[in-house]
């Protein structure tokens, strides 16, 4: 006696739920340049890795003998599976089945997905399509009633949306259209990447038609749009970029907050010097340089992995390693503003200090801030609002930070290169210069009564400002300890890896006082 | 036929000094004008080698984030 009636039931079933939303459907979906849940999965985790949970539940036929005919999955594929060797959860959106939407999704799923996430403490990969579970115009048809968001008992979806954020890294995937809970469940996520076909948006274009805007899905809500305003972290050309930007991310975390992040082994050179370090920084402070490049020398070779690129650009942002450890880094890029701080500068900031402290990173920060941005732009996005939530967010942190003043600090912007309560540690390059004010442009000012008393004003005013810049030398500064150490540059590489040396002992696999948000 | 860039701000500013005119001949990554935003001098640059078709902007106008500046053709 065997049970083979049986299990030839259960792999009927299983091979149903393979087929997806039909073979027309599918190939709807590759003739569109887009992968299946399935194939997305496959790309996803490593090979063989991936258990499924609940592959057949579904809609099901049955004929007159209550024999099975058909079965629809349910349009959301979810399960364990590994990335580069660590267990994760994947929970992918079926766009072949009734476009992702909640008419074919079986509610308990993706909670469970999320749930699983949450309580074994694995990082959590979004792959999403369409509306991401979320209800179409049709539901109610097939629901019979209307729908109260949330409803009774139907929040659990929204609670870990949000409480994963303080557990486990969060990757999301906008893999298409995306929209309503779509969109949602793709900006709630500590990093998220859409393709440069896709779109996001919290309506599409048939709907705000009616606002009077007539635009396609990607000038509503494609890439430019997304990652420019800080909806979506970054936009690659194909989906394996995506699941490549997805391993890479997640190779710099810990798997949850009750783990510190994993140091690799380092091949590059603790004490490397970079002789274009000393001539990197023009003499003439009007002009701008290339941050970047500073960044990519001083840490591990090949180690730098930006992120946010296209939002609030004055704050470049992303991970790095420092001798194999991994730290938060941000730096100023004098490109975009001289490096000055705006309201969506100071938003990059909130979110990714408040990253980095949720995962135990060290922050490096590479300081060259003239500044918050300043005119009336600047006033009507409430850049001083946004400024001080950023301040109080470094001073939130725990984490072990270090900061290199490359050339400007300056104002209350230029305040908050460190946490103003603890030790952290500080170095000047020999470009460093700072004040409570810039002095271009300000000596006019402060200076008018002799200046106006002057024979020659223009000989008077270079005069004060030969005798200005000889006092604001660092030199001057560390005089009196106002600063600790003034360095050569070719020396940051040597020293930060110093301070990650020292940070990594201090790191503590507990969950943080903060709980971020989105 | 010769392709046309065309070559934006990245930031709202105004216009400090055309270094390129039209007809001028520039390398990749070389100013094509330069803007000044908080009392710095922030280069526009060519995103390819070429010849600037076209300056879109005169010394002293303020640009905004996104504006068109200049054409160039490779």
């Amino acid at each position: 006696m065997t049970w083979q009636p049986e299990l030839d039931e259960l792999r009927l079933r299983q091979s149903h739920a393979k087929e997806l939303g039909g073979a027309d459907k599918v190939a709807r979906q590759h003739a569109g340049g887009r992968l299946t849940v399935r194939e997305r999965i496959d790309g996803m985790a490593d090979p063989g890795t991936f258990h499924e949970i609940g592959a057949t539940a579904g809609k099901a036929e049955y004929d007159e003998e209550g024999n099975l005919k058909r079965l629809t999955p349910s349009n959301c594929v979810m399960g364990r599976g590994k990335v580069d060797g660590r267990t994760v959860v994947l929970l992918g959106d079926d766009f072949t089945v009734r476009g992702g939407s909640a008419d074919a999704t079986i509610r308990e799923k993706p909670i469970m997905a999320e749930r699983m996430a949450y309580e074994f403490r694995l990082p959590l990969i979004r792959i999403i399509e369409g509306s991401g579970g979320g209800g179409s115009v049709k539901t109610i048809e097939t629901t019979g009633r209307a729908n109260l968001p949330g409803g009774v008992g139907g929040g659990a979806l929204y609670h870990y949306t949000g409480a994963n954020l303080s557990m486990v890294p969060v990757v999301a995937l906008g893999l298409g259209s995306v929209a309503g809970l779509g969109a949602a469940r793709l900006a709630a996520s500590h990093y998220s990447v859409m393709t440069k076909k896709s779109a996001m948006f919290v309506a599409g274009p048939p709907v705000v038609k009616r606002l009077g805007q007539d635009l396609s899905k990607t000038e509503l809500g494609g890439w430019e749009i997304q990652t420019k305003s800080g909806a979506v972290d970054h936009a690659t050309e194909t989906e394996e970029e995506a699941f490549e930007a997805a391993r890479r991310f997640l190779s710099y975390l810990p798997s949850s907050v009750y783990g510190t992040p994993p140091v690799t082994e380092c091949a590059d050179d603790p004490n490397r010097r970079d002789e274009k370090l000393f001539t990197h920084i023009p003499r003439d402070r009007r002009r701008v340089y290339q941050m970047r490049p500073i960044i990519e020398t001083v840490v591990d070779k090949g180690s730098f992995f930006e992120m946010g690129k296209m939002f609030g650009r004055s704050i470049i942002t992303g991970f790095a390693r420092l001798n194999g450890k991994p730290v938060a880094l941000m730096a100023s890029d004098p490109f975009f503003y001289g490096g000055s701080w705006t309201a969506d500068a100071c938003a990059k900031i909130i979110r990714f200090v408040d990253l980095a402290e949720t995962f135990h990173l060290p922050i490096v920060y590479l300081q060259d801030c003239p500044g918050f941005m300043v005119g009336l732009d600047a006033e009507k996005a409430a850049t001083i609002r946004l400024g001080v939530r950023a301040m109080a967010a470094v001073n939130q942190t725990t984490v072990p930070w270090c900061t290199m003043i490359i050339r400007n600090a300056f104002g209350v912007a230029g305040v908050v290169h460190q946490p103003a309560g603890r030790l952290s540690l500080r170095y000047a390059w020999l470009s460093a210069r700072w004040g409570s004010l810039p002095l271009e442009g300000g000596i006019e000012a402060a200076y008018a009564a002799d200046l106006a008393g002057a024979e020659d004003p223009a000989a008077e005013l270079g005069r004060i400002e030969d005798r200005l810049n000889k006092l604001r030398s660092p030199f001057r500064t560390a005089e009196t300890f106002w600063v600790e150490d003034v360095i050569d540059p070719r020396e940051t590489r040597r020293l930060l890896c110093d301070f990650a040396d020292l940070a990594q002992p201090l790191l503590s696999p507990t969950p943080a006082a903060l709980r971020m948000r989105p | 036929m010769a392709e046309t860039t065309t070559v934006r701000a990245e930031i709202g500013a105004s216009v400090w000094k055309i270094t390129a005119a039209a007809g001028a001949a520039v390398g990749e990554d070389e100013p094509i004008l330069i803007l000044e935003s908080m009392k710095m001098e922030i280069p526009v640059s060519a995103p390819h080698a070429g010849t600037v078709v076209e300056v879109l902007v005169a010394e002293g106008e303020q640009v905004e984030e996104g504006q068109a500046v200049a054409t160039l053709r490779r």
